[in-house]
């Protein structure tokens, strides 16, 4: 693993980065937009449940050439937005700059998934963002984050950090939450979030339409790690007794029996 | 031993008679009498038949027969025939049917004819039809014009739904008007069915509208729709509550799919044609409606009602139906118009339309903004399998049946659809493009032979008044169904095929390629000019649906172009060689229409800037798929997706294809193809998506369709 940008190891003009995958046209990665997504391998936390298992560490294979992600991003006129996704793409921030710098330039809208354990990388990146879309794994402090993430240092001082940049910044705020019975799905971790969320102004943001949080059904078929495979699937019904739990805002619930991110209220 | 006395006779019609030749004379002379009407040819003489009668007996006597039977016998004398030479005496002598093995088969729902169409759900109604299906088809590949029987076994051409050749005209899309003024007779004479007067209530006008298409599919051999749905109901709806509105759009949605009666068991292919508002054509027309024509009302008058019904539909079909699941018809056919983008209050139809699509793919985007669908000036529709038919407003009668005057009225749709094997025309031009475009030419023409065979034949039926519904003339209305103004379509299959035979390239993998496919179909539409101007029928070029045509002419091609068609049929041809002996039903097939081989790694915008560029040439029908990865698409998103496909793109039909899971036991339905169930863990797991233009169970597909299924490329690409 790089740990740092493409440009540091790809020898003074950034001509590559780890990135083994493009998504020509998502219609569930962006908010109401259909987008590119570019996907970055190299991750700094071990997820059980992650869906993109595969791209946890940086391959020598997984290594693209930044020009045919540049130039694929001017190919297409079906989309209006572009997500960089990963693994956790502001491992490698040049790349990403130069992407998003690219996106902004054709007109495209411009967002990055982040598990926010680098803050100040993330404020970095800030003034090119539309988009900020967090991954919230569990209550906020090491000790539970451990449990999720799978590493001894979770940083999760960071991730509240990031969370709070994120709140303050002119981007639209995404934060998702996959709920894994028996793993997260305590109701005193959803007070816990929707706590440290409202203390962290998630509401006036939320309130202005720049803000929504998540609940998502977590997908055993597609786990990375065998122990969450064999592991069961939250009900919508589950999903939504949690998320009455949340005091907050904009509060929603995506699962493959309802819908994408469909809002509380509107739960049958 | 029987000595020289031949065994008494087991009879069809079940008595036992004795053995006498001269029956077999009689029944030579009467029935050869065919081959003067169907070929005008010379049936067998007196003399010719006692002959042959002669040879019969003797045979008979040698076989030594306890028992004799009506078809044995026809068989001794069918041999004969063929042994003196009387072939199409033969052909007309012969009877027809199936080995009872394959009857068998067909009642245990088994078999490559319980595929063909994955509509025809296993049932009683439809193992009759299927035998039904079996003689009718064998009847008339008898009763056409050998080479033109010869080319459709051969798999150059592909007569659809031959089991109707000599009995029902292909599809209609119905003016509702026609039935709102003169009221309803559904068997078209009034003597075998109550005859209803024109409908005054909303009740009343939905179940009319639904007992048409049920009545009218008895008629027709494929679907059934109406166009301007919610503009001609209107009349109906005005001042309804939101709860009474939603409650009638409920009413047809669930009647469309619970008439289980159709052709041998199965609902209506059905079909509605969805107008956010009323069309420029129709504001100033009056409104048609309760047995008259308003001369103080226009349809412009129901904006508000149009609006609001389409809401409701839309509504009735996101919420599915008892157990959730999707109403698989009427398929919703949402126009697209400038206006409806342009103007923001109809802005929630377009979200809604979004909305079904992102639940269940349900939706189908009729799209007029594009010059060559006519614009805002003439009428027109996409129906059925994405058969496009219109009528532009420059026509003579176009202006009288727009104020329905003398009860003229619109009456859209098709005749028959013989389908072109283009892969095969590759083979045979040796690679050489004159010789491809010679070939294309005379495997159009015997595509033009039978289609002008169909249509006389039919219009014969319809004089007759054996096409009742569609020939009815309520108190001297004009017939409800315009027999002389059906398409008669030419459909193609491969065109990736053909150009990836000829340049080595598929049509997603080099401009060359793109070119010629759209050489091709530019001499193809040349080609259906010059029928329409020698015969004055309507002609017109479609992508067909080939729901089981992909599959036989790959087939076909594997048998009779063994080195060419394994390099070029996709879908899994290892699996399909070592199982051919057994049966036809194998998985594999050729890419529909001109459409990019389904499993091509490109990108929508590259699919979507390939093909477009067919639509305006394919004006009898094409539609563009769009194939969902997610299981849970964000509406918003695919809002903004169908903006760009409507605004700024020649795509005149298009769908979303989301493939869904519906759980038996708990009733659960989601996104995406599951074995298990994601609530209840039940493995009675059923699986929907769209086998060519509509949705259907996938357990009922052929195996080239399912191959498909598995081929069909997600937009990922890595």
């Amino acid at each position: 693993m790089s740990g740092g940008s493409g440009r540091s190891r790809a020898g003074g003009d950034g001509d590559w980065v780890y990135a083994p995958e493009v998504l020509p046209l998502s219609l569930c990665d962006y908010p109401g937009e259909p987008a590119i997504v570019v996907f970055f391998s190299g991750c700094n936390y071990r997820c059980g449940y992650c869906q993109n298992w595969k791209l946890r560490t940086q391959e020598e294979s997984h290594r693209t050439d930044l020009r045919r992600i540049l130039e694929f991003l001017g190919g297409s006129k079906t989309v209006c937005a572009c997500k960089v996704t990963g693994g956790e793409p502001l491992l490698q921030l040049d790349p990403l700059k130069r992407i998003a710098a690219r996106a902004k330039s054709l007109g495209l809208r411009f967002g990055v998934d982040t598990n926010g354990t680098m803050p100040e990388r993330l404020s970095e990146m800030l003034p090119l963002l539309d988009l900020v879309s967090i991954d919230i794994k569990t209550s906020l402090d090491d000790s539970e984050y451990e449990k999720v993430t799978g590493v001894p240092e979770p940083r999760s001082r960071k991730v509240v950090e990031s969370i709070r940049l994120a709140l303050s910044s002119e981007a639209y705020v995404d934060l998702r939450m996959v709920i894994i019975p028996g793993v997260n799905d305590a109701p005193r971790i959803a007070r816990s979030v929707a706590a440290k969320l409202k203390e962290l102004g998630y509401d006036n943001k939320a309130d202005k339409g720049e803000a929504r949080f998540t609940l998502v059904e977590f997908v055993p078929e597609n786990a990375g790690c065998e122990e969450y495979s064999k592991m069961r699937n939250p009900s919508v019904g589950e999903l939504k007794a949690l998320a009455r739990l949340i005091d907050l805002r904009n509060v929603r619930v995506t699962h493959r029996a309802l819908g994408h991110s469909v809002k509380l209220e509107e739960i049958p | 031993m029987n000595g020289k006395c031949p065994p008494p006779v087991r009879r069809s019609d079940g008595v036992i008679v004795p053995f006498n030749k001269d029956l077999i004379v009689k029944s030579l002379v009467k029935e050869t009498q065919l081959v003067k009407e169907l070929y005008g040819e010379k049936p067998l003489s007196e003399e010719e038949a006692r002959l042959i009668a002669d040879e019969v007996q003797e045979e008979i006597l040698n076989m030594r027969l306890k028992m004799l039977s009506g078809p044995l016998i026809r068989e001794i004398v069918n041999v004969k025939l063929l042994e003196h030479g009387f072939a199409k005496q033969r052909n007309v002598y012969t009877r027809v049917g199936m080995p009872l093995y394959e009857v068998y088969r067909i009642d245990n729902s088994d078999g490559y004819e319980s595929r063909e169409n994955a509509n025809l759900q296993p049932n009683p109604e439809t193992f009759h039809k299927k035998k039904a299906d079996f003689l009718s088809k064998e009847s008339y590949l008898l009763m056409i014009p050998s080479h033109i029987a010869d080319a459709h076994l051969k798999g150059d051409i592909h007569l659809h739904d031959l089991e109707y050749w000599g009995t029902r005209p292909f599809c209609q899309d119905h003016d509702l008007r026609y039935f709102f003024f003169y009221g309803l007779m559904p068997d078209g004479t009034g003597t075998h069915t109550s005859v209803a007067g024109p409908a005054k209530h909303a009740e009343v006008a939905i179940l009319h509208a639904a007992k048409v298409l049920g009545a009218a599919q008895t008629n027709f051999a494929g679907g059934q729709g109406f166009f301007n749905f919610t503009v001609f109901m209107a009349p109906y709806l005005v001042g309804l509550d939101s709860k009474k509105l939603h409650q009638t759009a409920q009413m047809f949605l669930y009647e469309m799919t619970q008439l289980y009666v159709a052709r041998g068991g199965q609902p209506v292919f059905s079909s509605i044609q969805i107008e956010s508002g009323v069309p420029k054509v129709w504001q100033d027309a009056p409104v048609v409606s309760h047995g008259k024509v308003w001369s103080d009302l226009r349809y412009g008058d129901l904006e508000e009602t149009v609006h609001a019904f389409a809401l409701a539909l839309l509504d009735e079909y996101l919420k599915g139906d008892a157990m959730g699941k999707m109403f698989n018809f009427p398929k919703p056919e949402v126009v697209q118009r400038r206006r409806y983008w342009e103007d923001k209050e109809y802005e929630d139809v377009m979200l809604r339309a979004a909305q079904l699509s992102a639940k269940f793919g349900s939706t189908y985007y009729d799209n007029m903004i594009p010059t060559y669908r006519g614009g805002e000036d003439g009428v027109s529709c996409f129906q059925c399998c994405a058969y496009s038919f219109s009528e532009d407003g420059k026509s003579e009668s176009f202006q009288k049946k727009i104020m329905f005057e003398g009860g003229a009225h619109f009456s859209m749709g098709g005749m028959q659809v013989v389908t072109v094997n283009l892969p095969r025309v590759a083979y045979k031009s040796g690679g050489d493009e004159a010789r491809l475009l010679e070939i294309l030419k005379s495997t159009m023409d015997i595509a033009k032979e039978a289609l002008l065979l169909k249509s006389a034949t039919i219009k014969r039926q319809f004089e007759r008044g054996l096409i009742p519904f569609a020939s009815q003339r309520p108190r001297g209305a004009p017939p409800a169904v315009d027999i002389n103004n059906l398409s008669l379509t030419i459909g193609f299959v491969g065109m990736n095929e053909l150009v990836q035979h000829m340049t080595g390239y598929e049509i997603h993998e080099d401009q060359s390629a793109q070119k010629l496919a759209l050489k091709v179909l530019i001499e193809m539409d040349k080609i259906r000019k010059s029928y329409a101007e020698e015969t004055g029928e309507k002609f017109s070029i479609a992508r067909t649906p080939a729901e089981s045509a992909a599959q036989r002419f790959a087939v076909a091609d594997l048998i009779h172009y063994p080195k060419f068609a394994r390099e070029l049929v996709k879908g899994n041809l290892e699996s399909a060689l070592s199982r051919l002996n057994d049966t036809k039903d194998v998985p594999v097939y050729y890419s529909n229409g001109a459409h990019v081989n389904v499993s091509a790694p490109v990108t929508l915008d590259q699919r979507l800037s390939i093909e477009q560029r067919f639509f305006p040439i394919l004006k009898g029908g094409d539609i563009f798929h769009v194939w969902i990865g997610e299981a849970n698409p964000d509406p918003e998103a695919l809002l903004k997706l169908n903006r760009r496909i409507a605004t700024q793109s020649w795509v005149g039909y298009w769908s979303h294809t989301k493939d869904i899971s519906l759980c038996r036991d708990c009733g659960y339905v989601g996104g995406g193809l599951s074995s298990k169930c994601p609530v209840c863990g039940s493995a009675s797991v059923k699986n929907y998506s769209r086998i060519t233009g509509y949705y259907q169970d996938v357990s009922s597909w052929n195996a080239a369709k399912k191959q498909e299924l598995i081929d069909r490329y997600r937009v990922r690409i890595s």
